[in-house]
């Protein structure tokens, strides 16, 4: 007893003394810190669906295509691809040449351990995994009746047995012509594909690995990035180490406007990636994470908005003490709309426009944006967000969107006359159940109540809330749209009838609506495009099949000893995507900053 | 009357152990102090119960109302400032009160309708119907209690029992009455095998008095200062339960509670709002002690092995 008692406490004090070293490597090893809010989920790309692992396995995953770093509006780049792809005359068939000599990270399912040469065939492999029911994909929406006998193929899983899935099936519109061009046939014209080339799920997948890992796959991966995996610590912990087999990828030479002053082309023409090792750290809470980026163990991370205060001063400046850590900032308008969507197949939201009007009334935008985001949010009149090529500066005009009590009042006359007696109580579900969805919970809450509206809230976890949309239990919910590439087409999709319940949860369907859909969907885009778009916006505007509330506005703050950081409002909280391989760490500067303040 | 008579007529009158408790307590002049403590709270609560009924607008009733702009300091006009939306944080902690009491006193009630019954059963019959008892507290035991209440919570939130829907802080006192009996059953187990063999339960039999008699009225009665002094500590634990539960998001939703203030104030604590923190705390403290030092003095009190003054 006495003997085990002394061992034990020996070895929790070796424990307690084995502190991990993330910050600073054992030798002049370069360090990146980041930091991620949730855990990862899986790293098997083909079946990411949360925007965390999405970002982390995007730094070991390339795609075909990727934005320019640095130039505005977004631009385009070949990163697999070795150039852009030949277009045939009527829009269908894509040729697609790869550069040649890529190879995959080393990794033991390879013979002999050493990483292979990409091809072709491993673009139709992962592309024919997404479209396999029994792999169960997250991502098929993003080939679903696109390609010519992808459909076909995946009918073909449905009734094949799990592993029985015979990938040597030919598909007409997914071949490798050679083993460094691949051909793809669309079912129709799809000038969006360009962009669903840049979309993580759509990486190339080595065989050998899926075969090799199986269902552990999702903890292996096996990519042609500038980083590959080393430790994976589920819920706290992720390290990376720079793949000795990327190719040859140099820093881009030519930029937007000002990016030379701000000292972005310094790096122009170098290889690829600056840092050895990147280290991720879960923290969940804001608190923690704020501390953590405060005495330098995070390099880059936003705003919790209740350290908003200590971070930016008046007139939206960093404060004086942030400065004087050489803390910088960059903000950046997102690509997103957030409302609170109504359920038109509701037997009363739906044949009720007065209703939904009042509703929309009824919340005090501005206040909300001021409440909850500390002003960073411009009020929303329509779904396309002002940062995006397409947006109409005279969406205010016929826009629903106001912040009127009274009105509300009075449009909840009619919408009694229309029900035929007093309304029901409503039910409105929040997608969170923490502190500041209860929060945003109650002002919603109070503003209905306030215009003599009846609420149940109901605060759903997020699986259980997309579930629920899903199956269209909702009445009235909270909700929004990040746009996925920079195409108003992609918030097109949030009111098609066709993709209801989702992502158009509000179910909503107009003939009108959906004929613009579908006749811009096949344009390149020119004027004529954005003008439809314009039109779609004014229809949903009209019908109002949701409370449109806001558009945010992203304040990102890292270190000075971060080089060449420019963010990506495509790249979600600007974290991994990819993007770590441009960074360049000053380790001299971070350890003097660490002296000072930790 | 023969003299005989006479002097056991004039004997002094026994006192029960009731009456012998009370007049020890009675003496405790901080018990006495927490006692009152304890009743202002119950008082509070139940005013506001009335308030509510008959829509009197007295203040903690209208905490919804906005009575400044948001995050105010504490100061003449609000003592305890204001929360994100301008609401009074005295109202809220105030109306808080209501929903910790309930939530006790119904877990409270719920966890000695079974404990009581049950540990008594278990007591006095023993043997096969021990052993189930025994098996079903001691399996329940076993799980940890937070983890236990919180699957309760979870279960039972958004249920609907006989057409009333289990939300906010019904499922919170079910979840918590449902899980916490143990105890009690145990101590009354324990009391009743202690007092089943005692003469006046032998008389009792002899008489041919009815099981169910003797059980509900000759030992319970007999034990109850043990359920007393029980509930007067775990009261104290019901209202931490609720808070908890409030904190973990399990708990009521649209009206102010102790726990869903702390769990507010959390994050807000960064932007230097402390008074949210501060009021509930302090409500919950006030309370926790009074119960405690109450609680302690009161088995003191009813405990006949403790009768040395």
């Amino acid at each position: 007893m006495k003997f085990s008692s002394i061992v034990l406490t020996t070895m929790l004090l070796l424990a307690a003394g084995c502190d991990r070293k993330g910050g600073e490597g054992e030798s002049d090893e370069i360090v990146l810190q980041h930091r991620l809010r949730a855990k990862v989920q899986s790293l098997d790309a083909a079946n990411i669906g949360d925007t965390i692992s999405h970002g982390v396995a995007s730094e070991i995953f390339d795609c075909l295509y990727t934005y320019h770093y640095l130039k505005r509006p977004y631009l385009i780049v070949p990163q697999l691809a070795a150039q852009m792809p030949e277009v045939s005359e009527d829009g269908l068939t894509y040729t697609i040449r790869i550069k040649e000599g890529v190879r995959f990270a080393d990794d033991e399912c390879f013979a002999g351990g050493k990483g292979r040469e990409l091809k072709a065939s491993d673009f139709v492999f992962a592309w024919k995994r997404i479209a396999d029911v029994k792999a169960l994909s997250k991502n098929w929406w993003v080939f679903d009746d696109k390609i010519a006998g992808l459909d076909e193929f995946r009918e073909y899983t449905q009734t094949s047995k799990k592993d029985e899935v015979d990938y040597s099936r030919p598909v007409e519109g997914l071949t490798a012509a050679d083993d460094y061009t691949l051909v793809i046939k669309l079912k129709r014209a799809w000038p969006q594909i360009l962009y669903v080339l840049t979309y993580l799920p759509t990486a190339p997948a080595a065989k050998e690995a899926v075969d090799y890992y199986g269902k552990d796959l999702i903890n292996h991966p096996v990519g042609t990035g500038a980083f590959k995996l080393k430790i994976w610590h589920r819920g706290s912990y992720i390290e990376m180490v720079r793949n000795p087999n990327f190719r040859e990828e140099l820093y881009p030479s030519e930029g937007t406007e000002g990016d030379a002053e701000a000292g972005l082309l310094r790096d122009a023409g170098k290889r690829m990636p600056f840092v050895d090792r990147i280290v991720w750290r879960i923290v969940p809470e804001d608190q923690p994470r704020w501390l953590m980026f405060e005495q330098g163990d995070i390099d880059i991370t936003s705003i919790p908005k209740d350290n908003y205060g200590q971070a930016i001063a008046m007139g939206r400046e960093l404060t004086a003490s942030m400065k004087e850590r050489n803390i910088r900032l960059d903000a950046f308008k997102e690509p997103d709309t957030f409302y609170i969507g109504f359920n038109m197949e509701d037997p009363v939201l739906g044949v009720n426009k007065p209703l939904r009007l009042a509703i929309s009334c009824a919340f005090d935008r501005e206040k909300w944006i001021e409440l909850f985001y500390n002003g960073r949010g411009d009020v929303a009149y329509g779904f396309i967000p002002p940062c995006m090529p397409g947006y109409d500066p005279n969406v205010k005009e016929g826009s629903r969107t106001e912040y009127n009590p009274e009105k509300a009042k009075r449009l909840l006359e009619q919408a009694r006359e229309i029900n035929g007696g007093e309304l029901p109580e409503f039910k409105l579900t929040m997608q969170g159940t923490d502190t500041t969805y209860r929060q945003m919970g109650q002002f919603l809450s109070r503003s209905l109540q306030e215009i003599g509206l009846d609420v149940e809230m109901e605060y759903l976890d997020w699986p259980t809330y997309l579930e629920k949309l899903r199956t269209k239990g909702v009445q009235i919910y909270q909700s929004g749209w990040i746009a996925d590439y920079p195409d108003v087409e992609n918030f097109l999709q949030i009111f098609y009838s066709k993709r209801s319940p989702w992502p158009n949860s509000s179910n909503y369907s107009n003939p009108e609506y959906d004929g613009l859909v579908e006749q811009a969907a096949l344009m390149e885009d020119s004027p004529q495009r954005t003008q439809l778009y314009r039109k779609a916006e004014r229809i949903v505007m009209e019908d109002a099949p949701c409370a449109f509330m806001f558009h945010r506005i992203f304040y990102v703050m890292y270190h000075d000893w971060v080089g060449n950081f420019k963010p990506n409002a495509y790249r979600p909280d600007s974290f991994g995507y990819g993007l770590s391989k441009y960074y360049r760490v000053d380790v001299a500067k971070r350890a003097a900053y660490h002296k000072k303040y930790k | 009357m023969t003299e005989h008579q006479q002097t056991i007529k004039k004997a002094p009158k026994g006192r029960s152990l009731w009456q012998d408790g009370l007049r020890r307590l009675v003496r405790r002049k901080l018990a006495m102090v927490c006692l009152v403590v304890v009743v202002l709270y119950f008082l509070l609560a139940g005013f506001l119960y009335v308030a509510e009924f008959f829509d009197w607008q007295v203040g903690p009733i209208r905490w919804a109302e906005e009575v400044g702009e948001s995050y105010q300091p504490p100061s003449s006009n609000s003592i305890f400032g204001t929360d994100i939306f301008g609401q009074s944080v005295l109202r809220k902690t105030l109306y808080g009160t209501k929903i910790s009491i309930t939530v006790a006193l119904c877990a409270s009630f719920i966890s000695i309708a079974i404990g009581v019954p049950l540990g008594a059963i278990a007591g006095y019959f023993r043997g096969f119907v021990d052993e189930i008892i025994v098996w079903i507290y001691s399996t329940l035991s076993s799980i940890p209690y937070i983890l236990l209440i919180l699957a309760f919570a979870v279960v039972l939130r958004d249920k609907t029992l006989f057409g009333h829907k289990l939300a906010g802080i019904t499922s919170v006192y079910l979840a918590i009455g449902l899980t916490s009996w143990v105890g009690i059953c145990r101590l009354v187990r324990g009391e009743i095998i202690k007092h089943k063999e005692r003469e006046y339960v032998l008389a009792a039999r002899s008489y041919g008095c009815s099981t169910r008699r003797i059980i509900f009225q000759h030992l319970i009665p007999n034990v109850f200062h043990i359920v007393i002094i029980d509930f007067s500590l775990r009261f104290v634990a019901f209202i931490h339960a609720e808070v908890i539960l409030s904190f973990l998001g399990l708990g009521e939703a649209d009206r102010p509670s102790w726990g869903a203030m702390i769990n507010d104030a959390r994050i807000e604590l960064s932007r230097g709002v402390w008074w949210q923190m501060v009021a509930a705390t302090l409500a919950i403290f006030f309370i926790s002690l009074a119960l405690n030092i109450f609680g302690d003095a009161l088995r003191d009190s009813l405990d006949p092995k403790l009768r040395v003054q």
